[in-house]
């Protein structure tokens, strides 16, 4: 519910320090909240922060939101010296959900940043280390998102394991499956040489040739092995 | 009666109207002694059972048994609030070192693996690899509602619904957390299924 | 000539994975260490083994079974996680809580913090070498405020009491002396530990001057609660910002000088004293009758379109429900801002530059709760 007057102290303070940024005040009960645009945010977070009469230096919580047209992040922070709080709501559109991060302003954003990204998608341009925190990685969702459902209840183990698995290739890059064929080729090439190699071993005791003709035996053999594949 | 205090757990086990049947009822424990196993796992190679067997066998089984169920060592592996119940069931009010039971931090000479808390699939190799670095014998005892099936966190697609779904679990106590008569009840009837599988289980 | 030689050496770095499993850190919660010798170079924390989506799962639930919830995630000051829930929803809706509920309710959140610090004096003397004896002496008198608990809410643990509105049910006749046998039983019993832990010279030498914080550098890094005030900041949620009746209580915010380890045993120790000091003020004030749930609340709450950010003094720091509702009876987005997740964060910044035994009670001294850290 947008309101004009900015009724709390700190609103006005914002409004008299930078006129030029376009916000608008959202009453919420207990922090006064402000919606702006992305474009604004690194040079208005910069002022909230460094701006003596402003000097937000306590981030408190940020959150990712999923509204389903949009995604958005809600920054809440607090002044140690004035005692005052602000919400600074940032809506981020769900084709291009870039944010700029908020790291070297307060370090408490680190670890905040990388759960909303793997949480929702949102992409903090500059975090030193945007790595997921809470899931693994290469998982290829995002759980928060209110297009991802909640998960059937299993009865059976068998349902677990193919449903594991099912994701694992789903998710994983089309390389990796090349990969696993190669090596499975590789596989099946040794052992079908180490059954060869046993056959004409035996065949070779049967016929009483020892030592150096049975390993000759041998040879010959896995060259036979090598011409049919080759 | 309103104004008396609800019965206690202990109360109501030894009330005779309360009764419950004890932990396998008597004809169930007829048909698993009938039982015999198709592959023979039970009857080892052991020496004691090769000399003089059915006279050396049977109380050498029971002093085995009676070892392995008096002193059990339980992997300190506490994993979410089913901790919190299973560290005061260690401590002075509900103790459990009276019954042999010492929480021990190495796997490698553990004998018990109390899965307590929510098993997460990031968790759940880890928990895999624990158990197979416990020696045999072994047991699981799979401690709260997540353990169990997933609990109140089965919808959850990162949770493993039921630790049974990764390591082969004996015991299950119910509840959210259980309480520590729940787990010191849980280790009992482990006792009782140590005793009553002497030499038929080939751990 | 030795030294010489040493300089010569070639060395590498070695990766300490301090794992998910380990007799020392609490739940599940794994450090990959690169260590220089003894001394921890970097860390890496991991964490995410106990990630359960309570988040997700409250969305999908009515606003009374989401306290469950939070119940689990913050499962050692269970109450005061369902207080800030509530007062999320409660400011939604704008109701207003009987002052009876007020007082029961500040009853039950300070004795949940003294069992919440017990428990750390358990563990935090376990890991420091006591090895055993503080969780005896800690959970002696836990066990009492825990059978209090279960006269008052019927659990021992999850106590799912606290409701939008008040509280679930009135409290049981011989409330009143059986909250004062608890005060009494437990002050003597943290003295005792007091007396156990605090003079000890191998505690004092080894906690002493490990890790120092500035103010600048804790509020930069997101700390609250004990770490922020032992570092000297005089900053405590019942004072700076009062929520429920705390405004009526008289009580000191204990701080520290350095910001180390042994700041933060020592504030959480004075917090245990302070905690007592207000159940005993409000036992006297509370009123002897009167309703404990507001009026007029329907069997399914609907709260109205908007978004709250609520915040308590949990025994750790700052828990906070940040709440946004699009009217109908689930919430539409709840997220947990917990106080141990914030002071993880900066566990490389604390660790770096220690050595590996010193990183563990470091760990130790932060007081997580691996559920409120993963959710």
């Amino acid at each position: 519910m947008p309101q004009d007057a900015g009724q709390a102290p700190v609103v006005e303070r914002l409004r008299a320090i930078l006129p030029q940024v376009p916000w608008e005040f959202v009453a919420t009960p207990n922090d006064p909240a402000i919606v702006v645009r992305r474009e604004d945010l690194p040079h208005l977070m910069q002022t909230l922060k460094e701006h003596p009469d402003l000097a937000f230096d306590y981030l408190r919580c940020l959150s990712g939101v999923d509204h389903i047209d949009q995604l958005e992040v809600v920054y809440h922070l607090r002044s140690f010296r004035h005692g005052h709080t602000l919400a600074v709501k940032v809506p981020v559109p769900l084709e291009d959900p870039h944010v700029p991060t908020m790291t070297h302003l307060w370090q408490a954003a680190n670890w905040h940043e990388r759960e909303t990204h793997e949480m929702f998608g949102i992409v903090f341009d500059g975090h030193p280390d945007l790595r997921p925190l809470l899931l693994e990685e290469g998982l290829g969702y995002h759980p928060l998102r209110k297009s991802h459902p909640l998960a059937e209840i299993e009865e059976w183990q068998e349902d677990f394991l193919e449903r594991e698995e099912a994701l694992v290739a789903a998710a994983a890059p089309p390389g990796a499956r090349a990969e696993e064929d190669e090596r499975a080729k590789k596989i099946a090439l040794a052992q079908k040489k180490a059954e060869v190699i046993k056959r004409a071993r035996e065949e070779a005791r049967a016929k009483g040739l020892t030592g150096e003709e049975e390993r000759k035996y041998v040879q010959e053999a896995l060259r036979r092995l090598e011409q049919e594949g080759g | 009666m309103p104004g008396e205090r609800p019965m206690r757990p202990h109360q109501i086990r030894d009330d005779p109207a309360h009764a419950i049947s004890d932990v396998v009822p008597e004809e169930l424990r007829q048909q698993v002694k009938e039982l015999r196993p198709a592959v023979d796992v039970g009857r080892g190679k052991a020496p004691y059972r090769q000399l003089l067997p059915g006279v050396i066998q049977a109380p050498a089984d029971w002093l085995i048994a009676w070892g392995r169920k008096g002193s059990l060592w339980p992997l300190t592996f506490g994993l979410a609030c089913c901790a919190i119940e299973m560290i005061a069931t260690f401590m002075a009010r509900h103790d459990l070192d009276r019954f042999g039971v010492l929480p021990w931090p190495s796997p490698r000479q553990a004998d018990v693996l109390i899965v307590s808390g929510t098993v997460t699939k990031k968790m759940a190799p880890a928990v895999k690899l624990l158990y197979e670095q416990m020696p045999h014998p072994k047991w699981v005892i799979s401690m709260g509602a997540c353990a169990t099936n997933g609990g109140p966190y089965s919808r959850y697609d990162r949770v493993l619904q039921g630790v049974d779904k990764i390591i082969p679990v004996d015991v299950y106590v119910p509840g959210c957390p259980p309480r520590p008569e729940a787990l010191m009840d849980a280790i009992l009837a482990l006792q009782k299924k140590i005793m009553e599988e002497r030499g038929q289980v080939g751990r | 000539m030795a030294l010489q030689q040493e300089h010569e050496l070639e060395t590498i770095d070695l990766h300490i994975n301090v794992g998910p499993q380990h007799p020392a850190t609490h739940g599940v919660f794994r450090m990959i260490l690169t260590v220089d010798g003894e001394k921890v170079v970097d860390c890496d924390p991991v964490i995410g083994y106990m990630h359960r989506g309570a988040e997700k799962l409250s969305e999908n639930c009515d606003y009374r079974q989401a306290i469950g919830y939070q119940d689990r995630t913050e499962y050692l000051a269970q109450f005061n996680a369902e207080w800030t829930y509530c007062l999320a929803v409660e400011k939604l809706m704008g109701l207003q809580v009987p002052e009876r509920a007020e007082y029961i309710r500040v009853i039950l959140g300070e004795l949940n913090r003294v069992a919440s610090h017990l428990m750390f004096m358990g563990a935090f003397g376990t890991d420091v070498g006591f090895f055993g004896t503080p969780f005896m002496y800690a959970f002696r008198e836990r066990e009492v405020i825990q059978d209090f608990f279960e006269a008052v809410t019927g659990e021992r643990m999850m106590y799912n009491y606290f409701r939008p509105g008040g509280v679930a049910w009135d409290v049981p006749h011989d409330f009143e002396e059986q909250c004062r046998y608890v005060v009494q039983h437990v002050r003597r019993g943290v003295e005792e530990l007091d007396a156990l832990m605090t003079d000890n010279e191998v505690f004092l030498a080894r906690c002493r001057g490990l890790s120092p914080v500035t103010p600048e550098e804790a509020i930069n890094w997101g700390f609250s609660g004990p770490m922020l005030r032992a570092c000297g900041v005089k900053h405590d949620l019942r004072r700076a910002e009062p929520y429920s009746i705390y405004d009526r209580f008289d009580f000191d915010i204990p701080t520290g000088t350095q910001g180390d380890v042994y700041d933060r045993y020592l504030v959480r120790m004075e917090e245990m004293r302070q905690s007592l000091r207000i159940v005993e003020q409000a036992l006297r004030q509370m009123p002897k009758q009167g309703p404990v749930m507001a009026e007029g609340l329907k069997r399914t709450i609907r709260v109205p379109p908007g978004e709250v950010y609520s915040r308590t003094e949990s025994p750790r720091g700052e828990y906070g429900v940040y709440l946004v509702s699009k009217g109908g009876d689930k919430p539409w987005r709840l997220k947990i801002r917990s106080a141990a997740f914030c002071n993880l964060s900066a566990l490389k910044n604390l660790v770096v530059g220690n050595y590996v035994a010193d990183a563990i009670i470091i760990l130790g001294s932060i007081d997580i709760v691996l559920c409120e850290v993963d959710r």
